[in-house]
């Protein structure tokens, strides 16, 4: 049975909570702001009035003491989903991340169990600048433990929400703010089987674009200009951070020749997409078969003037740049970039994502 | 209020409990000698009137959290002896199966959640149980069922959080203590302030004005004592605890004391004169148990026989869970990668 319904990616995970809420009745939604009138992007409207204030609640500015009372609340058989509007302010609660909620399980031998959420936002654009902006997704998924996810489509927004709030496990749960306008197609009744591993969100024959979260989307349009122009680009999705699925990615290497690019959104220095090249050349050395290519954001923080800002961050013009320059077919480079070309400001996705917030 | 509490404090029971964490950390410190118990290993010797006084008041479905210096805690709440020595050695039979040691303790019937050893660590995870504990409690009024067991109508579970002076400077300690007032959480912090932290005096870290009253200005029920007098914790806890349990909100204690080993490991460390002249000597003077042996026989509610034949039977059980604990098994490597996820 399908029960199919187009919705934004904030929407689904609106709806993801929703329908949590309502089936896990020890589960709470806290964080700065989750009850006020902007509701975190709309994820949280509506939530208050229909669980009560002692299930959907706003909390002191105390992002570490925080994290530890919802370990404690989930030691004792809560299941907390605490939401930080930025990831920078989770920088705040490492202490209790990393020393408590992933390793708890593991160091009383198994007897206690710490079933959180975390939600994060990652992203940029309208002069988010350096301590509203940062990817720190790397830094989080190298924590032994903690359970990382960055889901790209709205599907995977509303199921694998769904699904870190059923896990026993912390889960860090990562939304880049510029998905959250994004229209798609949610099936509740998918089967859970499509949730593991990478997600194939494009098929293609002569390349393959291993890509993260909104560079995923970016990939996407890449994609279908190219496509235009001949050249058929495979889009995998790597939305499981921390159990990289590289042996889907080297599947799909099998069938475009073994040509390569990784479309990272995090700087590129210890980024997920080097562990991802690395996994890749360690347990599939056969698999490139011509040196692959990595886009990630430069090694330095981003300022805040929208004049510097929109070179910080690579897109599809970049992505169709190299895919050409991979299959050596620059000399369709020009074509494509000016198909590509919008006459969007680069930060903004659409014209409804606009200041101050 | 369970009957227990009610009742004045059983000077002679509380003795023995205090003695035998003496006795048991005493062991510890002889054999830690052995180089088998490899694990950092923080003594409690000199401060175990504030567990015992305070743990007296407690049911095991009440929690306790704790910190590095945690064995006085664990043992007070009930926590399996053998199950915590297995642990110093290492053993899969440990309370964490070897992988915690000294500094990560546990023992879930006895109601004792955990200890660890990042200063300020447990003290939110306290204040979030003792919020479940609310919220359960909450959903069980509304239900119409009776969770009370025997309490006061409206009684709950309580949560004790065991911590140190050098804690108090923690920021998580105040973004906790927030919430547990905002919250009028079931909650009772101990404040164990034994004037140092590791070598530090408190003279250095923090400015001349009484701990307690930082957390009275916070909003909680506070008072000091003298954490050394276990008739004096075991009055104060009384009365915390009821408050507690009542729904009066969370309460402190900061009760003063003194460690008398190291900071951590076996010895004695008074040679490295980081402690003032004399310091460590009048505290021994002041040691509780002491103090409380003079007002037993003072009093006539024990005598040199009955006070021997404790020291028997708390010999023969430390001897015993030794015995039982170095029959452990090693735990093995293809072990070492299990539980990273429930």
């Amino acid at each position: 049975m399908r029960d199919v319904r187009v919705m934004s990616y904030g929407e689904a995970i609106r709806e993801a909570l929703d329908d949590a809420l309502a089936k896990h009745p020890e589960m709470l939604l806290i964080g700065e702001g989750v009850p006020d009138p902007k509701t975190i992007f709309g994820t949280t409207q509506g939530l208050r009035e229909k669980y009560g204030a002692e299930r959907v609640l706003d909390m002191p500015l105390a992002e570490n003491g925080m994290t530890g009372i919802c370990i404690g609340a989930a030691l004792a058989g809560m299941r907390p989903v605490l939401v930080h509007q930025r990831i920078d302010f989770a920088l705040l609660s490492v202490d209790q991340l990393v020393n408590n909620a992933a390793k708890w399980h593991y160091m009383f031998d198994g007897q206690q169990q710490v079933p959180l959420v975390i939600r994060v936002i990652i992203g940029r654009g309208w002069g988010q600048g350096p301590q509203h902006s940062q990817s720190l997704q790397a830094m989080f998924a190298q924590v032994p433990g903690l359970k990382v996810v960055m889901p790209t489509t709205v599907g995977d927004a509303y199921h694998l929400m769904l699904e870190a709030i059923a896990d026993n496990n912390p889960v860090l749960f990562i939304e880049h703010r510029w998905l959250h306008h994004v229209h798609g197609e949610v099936d509740k009744h998918r089967p859970a089987a499509e949730l593991s591993g990478a997600a194939l969100l494009r098929q293609g024959a002569d390349i393959t674009l291993a890509a993260f979260s909104h560079m995923s989307i970016e990939a996407l349009k890449a994609a279908t200009v190219l496509d235009k122009h001949g050249v058929s680009v495979e889009v995998v999705d790597m939305r499981h951070l921390n159990e990289l699925d590289v042996d889907r990615v080297a599947s799909s290497l099998a069938k475009t020749g073994g040509k390569l690019l990784i479309a990272d959104c995090a700087p590129e220095m210890a980024s997920i997409g080097h562990q991802l090249l690395s996994k890749l050349v360690l347990a599939h050395r056969n698999s490139l078969q011509q040196a692959p290519r990595l886009i990630a954001y430069p090694n330095h923080p981003v300022p805040t003037s929208h004049f510097v800002a929109n070179d910080y961050y690579p897109g599809a013009e970049q992505i169709a740049s190299a895919v050409l320059e991979i299959l050596d077919k620059s000399e369709l480079t020009e074509s494509v970039i000016r198909d590509l070309q919008s006459d969007l400001p680069k930060d903004q996705p659409d014209r409804s994502f606009v200041g101050p917030f | 209020m369970t009957a227990m509490s009610q009742a004045p404090a059983d000077l002679k029971h509380l003795y023995y409990q205090m003695l035998r964490i003496r006795r048991a950390e005493e062991a510890i410190a002889r054999r830690y000698a052995e180089q088998q118990m490899r694990c950092p290993t923080h003594l409690c010797i000199g401060e175990e009137a504030i567990a015992i006084g305070v743990c007296a008041h407690l049911t095991t479905q009440d929690k306790v959290f704790s910190n590095h210096r945690g064995h006085g805690h664990y043992l007070a709440k009930g926590g399996d002896l053998p199950r915590l020595l297995a642990e110093l050695y290492g053993f899969a039979e440990g309370c964490c199966g070897g992988r915690g040691g000294s500094m990560h303790l546990t023992d879930l019937a006895a109601g004792f959640i955990a200890s660890t050893p990042i200063v300020g660590g447990t003290v939110p995870l306290a204040a979030g149980y003792a919020w479940a504990e609310q919220m359960k409690k909450s959903v069980t009024a509304q239900g119409g069922a009776s969770a009370a067991g025997g309490r006061t109508p409206g009684a709950t579970n309580v949560v004790v959080i065991f911590f140190g002076d050098g804690c108090f400077e923690e920021g998580v300690m105040h973004e906790t203590m927030n919430f547990a007032v905002l919250k009028k959480l079931p909650l009772l912090f101990i404040c164990e302030n034994n004037q140092y932290s590791v070598m530090t005096p408190l003279a250095e870290r923090q400015p001349k004005r009484d701990i307690y009253k930082i957390a009275a200005a916070h909003g909680l029920t506070a008072v000091s004592g003298d954490g050394n007098r276990v008739d004096d914790v075991y009055e104060l806890a009384q009365a915390a605890v009821a408050n507690a349990r009542n729904g009066l909100g969370p309460q402190f204690l900061e009760l003063h004391t003194h460690r008398w080993p190291e900071h951590c490991g076996p010895n004695e460390d008074d040679d490295l004169g980081y402690r003032n002249p004399g310091e460590l000597a009048e505290w021994k003077l002041r040691c509780p148990l002491l103090q409380t042996r003079q007002v037993l026989l003072a009093e006539r509610l024990s005598n040199d026989a009955e006070l021997a034949h404790m020291e028997t039977k708390l010999a023969e059980e430390i001897e015993q869970a030794f015995a039982r604990a170095l029959q452990g098994s090693r735990p093995t490597i293809e072990r070492m990668g299990q539980h990273l996820y429930a």
